[in-house]
């Protein structure tokens, strides 16, 4: 039985998960097209993980449907895992394993094992075969586990935050061996991460997920584009935030009003001086900013106790 | 994939060898001491629960370490198989498990048959195997509690529960640790999953999920009488530690001293000699002479019952029987060298396996042997009829009482002083019940003959013996036997009581009665006489049996179950009653669903 052929190498059709009350996936419609790399973002609880688990049938989704390279996700084959490579946040590689046994281990797992792939990215880490996993640094680890999962000559290699936790010359060195990589050039990439100086530097596609939800897909500097800082010097209060349209973040700093927008063009300019605006001010955005700006809009906070009179 | 079992066994290699190294210094240093062969059946117990907590071990650690979410994503996430992925990680944990157990009670039986003069047979290669079956057991079981829903994976535990209470000896222990093993194979090969929380839909992966589960249920269930037994004796009136046994109960007869059972016996006998009976008993020596014996050796049974070993003092000589060799193989205590084989009449084989009884006699199944310490020869003394077998051996005054499972048999007993040949019974008194319910028989001499007791009242606690009656019976010299008197005993225990393992699921009772007894051959506790059962208890399991049914047909509508698995599960819960409606629970929540209304939000930031 061949593999359906398709254009898509993730696509999900009203996917939602539900754990107990809480919805992790929520009615996803989600296409992500073969080839470059793909960055998947989004807040502690957005549902990425939940996402990948049911993506790789390691979890049942609750109603719709999550195809991975064509094939309806909870009936993966053994063939079909050969073409999907996975790296995960802990890099949980057998400790007691000699890194030269941990290699021929998957040698010989993978049809299409990738020697020069292997040495390549390896060669960006000071990993010697007879060590033990154990003995290697996160740094080493994650180097290590990128170069299998590359090694095996996946079509599509999933990266669920792995430079987390690694220091700064550790995760440079992780994304040059995969920026400067061939193998991944030759795949497709999901790179799921909070840093938004690594998605800025290696993605070529922006998806955000918000409470289980697709809230943007495009390019970082689209969506980059879309976010506008504008600082207005308001005499008194300003307009009631419920009427700022676009809000994204709202700070009062040495007197100035500082709105983070989303979506709006130089009408936004005239709503400001309409609510009294002497002067007005706009910005560009960084990623960093852009992403935190949009992903901090809906972050959960207590509800306010109701004053008693 | 010989890679992986490669890994796995560097895993371990070290606690494996330092296993390996620490039991043979332990039972090195214990065979210097002791005869690990000849040992009873409590310290191989112990043996083999400590064999089998390490197999525990090592299935909730191995397994434990790749259940962690990103591990055993990074475990499964490969282009292997799941089942061989599972067959190499448990090869590798059971050739651990060999290495650590199996090999060094080898090192040991090697050594001990080579070195010395004591006694090895293969059935003590096979006990190291058992020991090995049980570990793995252990192990699978283990494996299974960390892999499976945490709502059933305890059920590979519960199924641990048969190795001990299984009445297999020999091969047939062997099969049964096998069947066992087999089943919670299969349990670890449905549960090694890339997603550990699903309920199994196919019709194997049910029956390995669900068959076990059920057992834990009914155990559960067992346990919570348990339970509720203990409240009853904290209380204090339960009929086992009421500070006074009810009068008249069958408590009140098991304790009582002979001569009063005797009295209490003869109570309302219209015999004319019953009051000279009771003045009699009052004042003669009773002779109790109860089914000391509950088992007798089995040729190669794994374990023994007692030490199949006794020792000539006269020639400081310990004989130890050899079942490889069916004869009793010498050697000196003085200098632990080997004196030879001893058999019957001089070196036959004995045609059963024996073990040392009281006045230097040998009790096989079927026949009672004498040791001649002068002339270091066993003699045959006693012999049973064809079919029958021995369950008890005591002096009666002068004369010997041999209990078999059907009749008591008298003998002179200074023949056996005076003679070396075998002996033939003065009397024959059938027992007037069956032998697994005799609790004790007692008896009095009379001028002709004796006056017998015989209370039946063993098993009458739960659903697997004869309500508690006793039996007054007379045999003259001729050996003509007349019943006196019957006498029926109050139970202290209600009839519900009695049958609290039986009612919540009848079907499975008995699938659990008989598998204990699967390979298990004779047993004299078992030939008890099961009275019906008690129309009341009938109608409360027939009662639970329906409530269970339409209990299905509730939950199953609630499930994502096919229509096919709700009407096999409906059926199921309607046979197999309340554990299989709490199986059924368990493996298959509620069906997930989403719910229109979402989880209320906090305010915006």
């Amino acid at each position: 039985m061949s593999t359906p052929a398709t254009d898509y190498v993730i696509e999900t059709v009203a996917l939602s998960k539900r754990y107990g009350r809480k919805l992790a996936l929520d009615h996803l419609d989600l296409r992500i097209p073969r080839g470059r790399i793909h960055a998947i973002v989004g807040a502690n609880g957005a549902g990425k993980s939940t996402l990948f688990r049911v993506l790789l049938g390691f979890l049942p989704p609750t109603v719709g449907q999550a195809r991975i390279l064509g094939r309806d996700s909870q009936r993966l084959r053994p063939e079909d895992r050969a073409r999907i490579g996975f790296v995960n946040e802990e890099h949980t590689l057998p400790g007691w394993m000699k890194v030269a046994a941990v290699t021929a281990m998957q040698r010989h797992q993978y049809p299409r094992w990738n020697q020069h792939a292997y040495d390549e990215v390896l060669g960006h880490y000071h990993v010697l075969p007879e060590q033990k996993v154990a003995q290697l640094s996160r740094g080493e680890r994650a180097g290590l586990n990128l170069a299998l999962a590359l090694a095996q000559g996946p079509e599509l290699l999933v990266l669920d935050e792995p430079t987390l936790g690694l220091d700064v010359v550790a995760k440079r060195a992780f994304l040059e061996s995969l920026m400067y990589s061939n193998a991944a050039e030759q795949c497709t990439v999901i790179y799921c991460s909070h840093q938004m100086e690594e998605i800025e530097r290696i993605a070529d596609n922006l998806i955000i997920l918000e409470r289980g939800q697709l809230k943007n897909m495009s390019a970082p500097e689209e969506f980059c584009a879309r976010v506008t800082h504008w600082v207005a010097d308001i005499p008194f209060k300003g307009p009631d935030p419920a009427t700022v349209p676009g809000l994204l973040q709202l700070q009062r700093l040495d007197g100035l009003h500082h709105y983070l927008v989303l979506d709006q063009d130089e009408d936004f300019a005239e709503f400001l001086r309409a609510s009294g605006a002497r002067s007005i001010q706009s910005m560009p955005v960084s990623l960093d900013r852009a992403v935190n700006g949009f992903l901090t809009k809906n972050h959960a906070a207590p509800a306010q106790p109701q004053r008693q009179h | 994939m010989w890679d992986m079992f490669k890994a796995e066994m560097q895993r371990f290699r070290i606690w494996a060898i330092a296993y390996a190294v620490l039991q043979l210094v332990i039972l090195g240093f214990m065979t210097r001491v002791v005869d690990l062969a000849q040992q009873p059946r409590l310290v191989y117990e112990v043996l083999a629960g400590v064999y089998a907590v390490t197999g525990l071990l090592l299935g909730l650690y191995q397994m434990g370490g790749y259940r962690k979410p990103n591990t055993w994503m990074n475990l499964l996430h490969r282009p292997i198989p799941h089942g061989k992925l599972a067959a190499v990680l448990v090869g590798a944990g059971a050739l651990q498990l060999a290495v650590a157990i199996v090999l060094p009670l080898w090192l040991l039986a090697g050594w001990q048959e080579f070195m010395t003069a004591r006694v090895v047979d293969h059935r003590h290669l096979l006990l190291g195997v058992s020991a090995w079956l049980i570990a793995v057991c252990a192990y699978l079981a283990g494996a299974y509690a960390m892999l499976a829903n945490r709502r059933y994976g305890y059920s590979g535990i519960a199924l641990l529960s048969w190795l001990v209470f299984s009445q297999a000896t020999g091969l047939g222990a062997i099969a049964v640790q096998l069947i066992t093993l087999a089943m919670l194979a299969g349990m670890v090969w449905v549960a090694f999953k890339p997603d550990l929380g699903a309920a199994p839909h196919t019709l194997p992966r049910t029956f390995f999920t669900a068959v076990p589960l059920q057992l834990a249920m009914w155990l559960a269930l067992v346990m919570a009488g348990f339970g509720i037994e203990f409240l009853w004796i904290a209380q204090g009136s339960h009929p086992n530690n009421a500070p006074v046994p009810a009068a008249g109960g069958e408590k009140e007869s098991e304790n009582a001293e002979g001569k009063d059972l005797m009295v209490m016996g003869l109570r309302g006998s219209r015999d004319p000699q019953a009051p000279l009976w009771r003045e009699q008993a009052q004042i003669s020596e009773v002779f109790s002479f109860g089914p000391g014996l509950r088992a007798t050796p089995v040729r190669n049974e794994l374990v023994n019952i007692v030490p199949m070993e006794f020792d000539d003092e006269q020639h400081r000589i310990r004989w130890v029987f050899s079942h490889d060799r069916m004869r009793l193989e010498g050697y000196s205590l003085v200098d632990y060298r080997s004196v030879g084989e001893l058999g019957v009449e001089g070196d036959a084989p004995f045609p059963e396996p024996v073990m040392p009884g009281p006045e230097n006699s040998l009790i096989g199944t079927t026949r009672v042997y004498q040791y001649d310490s002068d002339q270091k020869r066993v003699m045959p003394r006693l012999r049973l009829p064809a079919g029958e077998r021995i369950t008890g051996y005591d002096r009666v005054g002068d004369d010997l009482a041999l209990l078999s499972d059907r009749a008591v048999y008298f003998y002179d007993g200074r023949d056996l002083a005076a003679s070396d040949g075998m002996l033939t019974p003065r009397q024959r008194l059938a027992i007037p019940g069956k032998v697994g319910d005799l609790y004790r028989a007692d008896a009095i001499e009379l001028l002709d003959g004796y006056l017998v007791s015989f209370l039946f009242s063993r098993s009458a606690h739960n659903a697997e013996g004869a309500l508690p009656y006793q039996q007054m019976t007379r045999i003259d010299d001729q050996g003509n036997a007349m019943p006196i008197m019957r006498r029926d005993l109050k139970s202290g225990f209600p009839a519900l009581w009695r049958y609290q393992n039986w009612f919540p699921a009848p079907v499975i009772y008995e699938l659990q009665r008989a598998a204990r007894r699967l390979f298990a051959g004779y047993q004299i506790t078992d030939d008890t006489a099961r009275p019906p059962v008690p129309r009341q208890v009938a109608v409360i399991a027939g009662v639970l049996m329906l409530l269970s049914l339409l209990g299905a047909v509730w939950w199953t509508r609630k499930t994502d179950l096919s229509m096919s698995a709700r009407i096999a599960w409906i059926v199921a819960c309607g046979v197999l009653s309340l554990p299989a409606l709490m199986s059924l629970r368990l493996i298959h929540p509620r069906r997930e669903v989403l719910q229109p209304q979402r989880v209320a939000q906090p305010a915006l930031a």
